[in-house]
């Protein structure tokens, strides 16, 4: 049985629906993330979890009870917030123990488990500071230290990286899995960035507009898109989109004068107008050229880490956003290129609804 | 030869903020001297405190400088009001006025420039465009979210005839997909109309996408000051070397041992040997190995090559971006993150042997910092 | 730019003490004034110089004047009592009442929040004349005239508003999600209230505070119609002096000197909250 469940949740303020019938579940010790674009719900989900709003409709079920009524300071949550929250009149110290002291510890007991999670966390030499002597990077440890340390059944965390330092972001998505997998409790994590979720995640939920638009593993998300929309979200620089018609066959798209193969399985798409997808570490490139190639041109060059982005035009005027390893290539501006998308790479989705065309079996 | 125009001239510019108490002086910007062509974009790139910001203020007039000139247009500007100074700048916080619509606040920018209404409009409607700003136009800046005051903002700076246009972390609070398609338009954009910017960022990624030349600071001081290839391929320290690039790159403090015709690197802590001793090292290069007894060397993600080798580094994390793989695994008492272009699949506590090649080798001077080679040239 | 010249700070200096000397000299005097005799204040031409006496001093304290029309009896020490007790009492309540409901109002969205809010404010903007005909009346029929539960209720309309006006702006002020925080942590409504949100809103409690005290303290048209002799503030009880034998300077000033003291004591101490809490609730970002 799953140790967290959303059924049907949905919030309005006034008459602006945020969410709208969400629902998922997740279980023990699972990380699940909540991704998705500024605006679409996801802070506000969080906070009808954690018991700071009350939805209009749905229930929030945690191991097994129904919060429903239950107020915040019952629900066993652990909460690490966007914009650090810590409390300012509280030294770190006190902020990290607070969780502690509703519990009714004892003095030494609450000393000996905030000294261990600070020394997790590094922070243990700015214990006795004041939240406005810490660094960004600071405030974000104890906020996490203070949402952990009690061991909390369901950890909340509001994308706990966004007002952190590239450098720290990083740092800390390769720490964070680790961290958390030692306390083992079943953690929602917000984010807006495809990598951190990727990264973390063992489940993303994709919030898009108060909805679930799919519910799923980051690589079925990732390779597998419910719909062009999801398919945006992911990915960096964003998928190419491209119109195309489907020939009777189904064995091949023309996008303007230009065709892609497709797998097999899509005859039901015969003779229609589709939408691709082809991402861009999809797109092999190479000097000469080569069967079912198209001819393309170099139109600019940017690194983005360790691939570099190009900016290819077709001679008919096609333009194609391709990446591939910085290192393994030098390409100039006016560099001519063949490319080719391996079909089982493509995507197809459906013009009117957005919505991914399945290849069928047989 | 082409010399291109200097358009910014930064000399030995200085600042220090007073306290009460002398002690108290904080030096945040330390001798800085920047020569910026004209049409350049330039970015000031480092952590928070690294005394970029400063920077940008003195160069738009919102702070004193305390030693050093500023030319602009080859006319010194240091000591000038920054409404005389002809620099457009965008805020990373709050700076539109409240009372004007975003349509307004854009607009007011190019009052002074004295063009006719029509081509006001046309003007702010391109910039509405190009920021994808069109539909919040009429809204006023308390209704409209904080990405889009950003972009509103950065309409205004740029929709200016300036000499200069300055902007302090422009995509700060913008969300990653957006930020992705906004910095190749505004590269474009400024490149098109060849306008000399200087940008603030904390973001390396994001410095590197944008600028034709980065300067690194830290703590106050100039670090390098070239393109992102030189930065990434002949980071003069260890400083830029591990800034610029995610993942960072890998660093190990080892004892030089001449061995052979080449040398071993044995790492500090750990006592891992890395084996060199077929390789040809050049002359030169030898001569500094041998007079630095104790080196650092730098292995950017890629050259960490698994799968085969020698060494043996245990898996902590193993994480697929979908265009790549980011491998974290524990090797030397340290942890070392590999970058893989393909899904891979290790597991973790898996031992994974791996090998790292001679020329990927980034040598740096244990005691200063200081570049020796980059892969076996100095 | 930051460097003033010199000529800049003579100008400014000089500024500064013309606008004290305006501004401290009736109180320097009046000073001065307690310690003479009735003749010496009257003599002309005037001289700082002089035999301090505190004769004024002595007769507010003992309750006795002798003028050459003969003896007289003052309350004045009943009078700063009263003072004292009724503003502190007023204040106390409205922190009472004022500190909660200013939460409510900040945090709670409720139809004709801010109707109700405004119209405690406009309680400030209405001069005090426009109730208190009505209000005698009422008084008289319910019995609390000359009572100091009379006088406390009335008070209210002074410091109430205030209080929950700057108050307010102060919760508002503190994020959300501090108190949210706190309540996840695993700690009652009541406790995050009390630990929380009333330790960070406590410098604007204190201005709102002292600010009331002072305004409840001022006030004179309320007692003066309200109560009479032995509930009557300083502010009603100064008009003693104004007696048939004439106007008894020399107490007057004394007795001013002694009904300021403990405002401006209260004031000098508290005066670092006075700008920090006004101001700090004012500006965001």
């Amino acid at each position: 049985m799953a140790t967290l469940q959303v059924d049907r949740i949905t919030k309005k303020f006034k008459t602006d629906v945020v969410l709208d019938e969400v629902s998922f579940e997740a279980e023990e010790g699972e990380t699940l993330v909540i991704f998705g674009p500024s605006g679409s719900g996801k802070t506000v989900l969080l906070r009808v979890i954690a018991g700071v709003y009350e939805p209009e409709e749905g229930k929030v079920v945690l191991q097994g009870h129904d919060m429903t009524d239950v107020a915040p300071e019952h629900r066993d949550v652990g909460m690490a917030f966007q914009n650090f929250a810590l409390f300012p009149h509280f030294s770190a110290r006190e902020n990290i123990a607070s969780p502690l002291t509703a519990l009714g510890k004892s003095d030494s007991q609450i000393e000996e488990q905030v000294l261990s999670i600070a020394k997790l966390l590094k922070i243990e030499h700015v214990l006795e500071h004041f939240p406005r002597a810490l660094s960004n990077g600071q405030k974000q440890r104890t906020a996490l230290a203070r949402a952990l340390v009690a061991a909390p059944k369901t950890v909340l965390l509001d994308d706990p990286l966004r007002n952190v330092d590239a450098k720290l972001r990083f740092e800390m998505r390769l720490e964070l899995p680790r961290l958390l997998r030692r306390f083992g409790s079943t953690v929602l994590y917000v984010t807006q960035d495809y990598r951190e979720a990727m990264a973390l995640a063992d489940r993303i939920a994709v919030l898009v507009g108060g909805k679930i638009a799919q519910f799923d593993t980051p690589e079925s998300i990732y390779l597998r898109p419910s719909s062009i929309e999801v398919a945006k979200l992911f990915g960096e620089p964003a998928i190419n989109i491209l119109r195309g018609q489907v020939n009777d066959e189904a064995n091949r798209v023309s996008v303007n004068q230009n065709q892609f193969i497709l797998p097999k399985g899509f005859h039901n798409n015969a003779g229609s107008i589709c939408d691709i997808g082809i991402r861009p570490e999809s797109i092999r490139l190479f000097r000469e050229k080569r069967a079912g190639t198209i001819s393309l041109e170099v139109i600019t060059i940017t690194p983005l880490n360790e691939r570099s982005v190009v900016l290819l035009r077709s001679q008919e005027g096609l333009e194609l956003l391709a990446t591939y390893p910085a290192e393994e290539k030098t390409a100039k501006i006016g560099d001519p290129f063949w490319g080719m998308v391996v079909p089982e790479d493509l995507l197809l989705f459906e013009i009117e609804s957005g919505q991914r065309c399945l290849p069928k079996q047989n | 030869m082409f010399v291109p125009e200097i358009q910014l001239s930064l000399n030995s510019v200085d600042k220090t903020y007073y306290g009460k108490k002398i002690e108290a002086a904080v030096r945040a910007v330390k001798n800085l001297s920047l020569q910026i062509s004209k049409g350049e974009i330039v970015a000031l790139l480092g952590s928070s405190g690294c005394g970029k910001t400063s920077t940008l203020r003195m160069i738009a007039g919102f702070e004193d400088v305390t030693g050093g000139t500023i030319q602009l247009s080859n006319r010194d500007i240091h000591q000038l009001p920054p409404a005389k100074r002809n620099v457009a700048m965008a805020f990373e916080g709050y700076s539109l006025y409240p009372p004007l619509t975003v349509r307004d606040n854009i607009a007011f920018a190019l009052k002074a420039e004295r063009i006719s209404r029509s081509e006001s409009d046309a003007k702010v409607m391109e910039m509405a465009k190009f920021l994808e700003i069109e539909e919040i136009l009429d809204k006023y800046p308390s209704s409209i979210s904080a990405g889009q005051q950003q972009r509103a903002s950065l309409a205004r700076a740029l929709v200016r005839k300036a000499d200069l246009y300055l902007l302090d972390e422009p995509m700060g609070q913008l969300e990653p997909q957006l930020r992705s398609v906004l910095r190749v338009r505004l590269k474009q954009y400024l490149q098109e109309h060849q306008m000399t910017t200087v940008l603030v960022t904390h973001d390396q990624t994001e410095a590197n996408a944008l600028a034709d030349r980065i300067a690194v600071m830290e703590d106050g001081e100039l670090q390098q000051f070239e393109s992102p290839t030189q930065l990434k391929h002949r980071p003069a320290n260890i400083y830029v070397g591990t800034f610029i690039g995610e993942p960072p790159m890998n660093t190990f403090a080892a004892e030089v041992k001449p061995i052979g015709k080449g040398f071993q690197f044995q790492l500090e802590e750990a006592g891992e040997i890395l084996d060199y001793q077929n390789v040809d090292f050049p002359k030169s290069l030898r001569d500094q190995l041998i007079k630095h007894r104790r080196i650092v060397l730098g292995l950017r993600p890629h050259a960490v090559k698994l799968g085969k080798g020698a060494l043996k580094a245990q898996v902590i994390s193993n994480q697929w971006l979908g265009d790549q793989s980011h491998i974290a695994a524990e090797f030397a008492n340290r942890i070392v993150v590999a970058v893989s272009h393909q899904r891979e699949a290790f597991k973790l506590d898996e031992n994974v042997p791996f090998h790292l090649e001679a020329s990927d080798i980034h040598f740096f001077n244990a005691e200063n910092g200081n570049a020796i080679a980059h892969g076996l040239e100095i | 730019m930051n460097q003033l010249s010199k000529s800049q700070r003579v100008f400014r200096g000089t500024l500064l003490g013309l606008v004290i000397l305006f501004f401290m000299f009736p109180i320097f005097w009046i000073f001065l004034m307690s310690f003479q005799t009735n003749e010496q204040i009257l003599r002309i031409p005037p001289s700082i110089f002089f035999e301090p006496t505190l004769i004024n001093y002595q007769a507010l304290i003992t309750g006795r004047l002798e003028t050459q029309a003969g003896n007289l009896d003052i309350a004045f020490m009943e009078n700063l009592w009263n003072s004292v007790f009724l503003s502190s009492s007023a204040v106390l309540l409205s922190l009472v009442l004022g500190v909660p409901a200013a939460y409510a109002f900040a945090r709670y969205r409720f139809r004709l929040g801010e109707d109700i809010a405004f119209t405690i404010l406009s309680f400030r903007f209405a001069p005090p004349l426009l109730v208190l005909l009505p209000l005698t009346l009422y008084f008289e029929d319910i019995g609390l005239s000359n009572t100091y539960t009379g006088l406390i209720w009335v008070y209210q309309l002074i410091s109430l508003p205030l209080i929950l006006w700057i108050v307010r702006g102060y919760f508002e002020d503190i994020s959300p999600d501090i108190e949210s925080a706190y309540r996840l942590a695993g700690h009652s409504w009541l406790k995050t209230f009390m630990k929380i949100s009333i330790p960070l809103a406590r410098p604007g409690i204190a201005a709102a505070g002292l600010l009331s005290f002072i305004f409840a303290w001022n006030n004179f048209v309320f007692a003066l119609v309200l109560a009479s002799a032995d509930k009557q503030p300083v502010t009603v009880g100064a008009l003693a002096f104004v007696t048939a034998s004439g106007i008894q300077y020399g107490q007057i000033a004394a007795g001013i000197v002694l009904s300021v003291t403990p405002t401006l004591l209260l004031a000098l101490y508290a005066q670092r909250y006075l700008v920090e809490g006004l101001s700090l609730g004012a500006v965001k970002g």
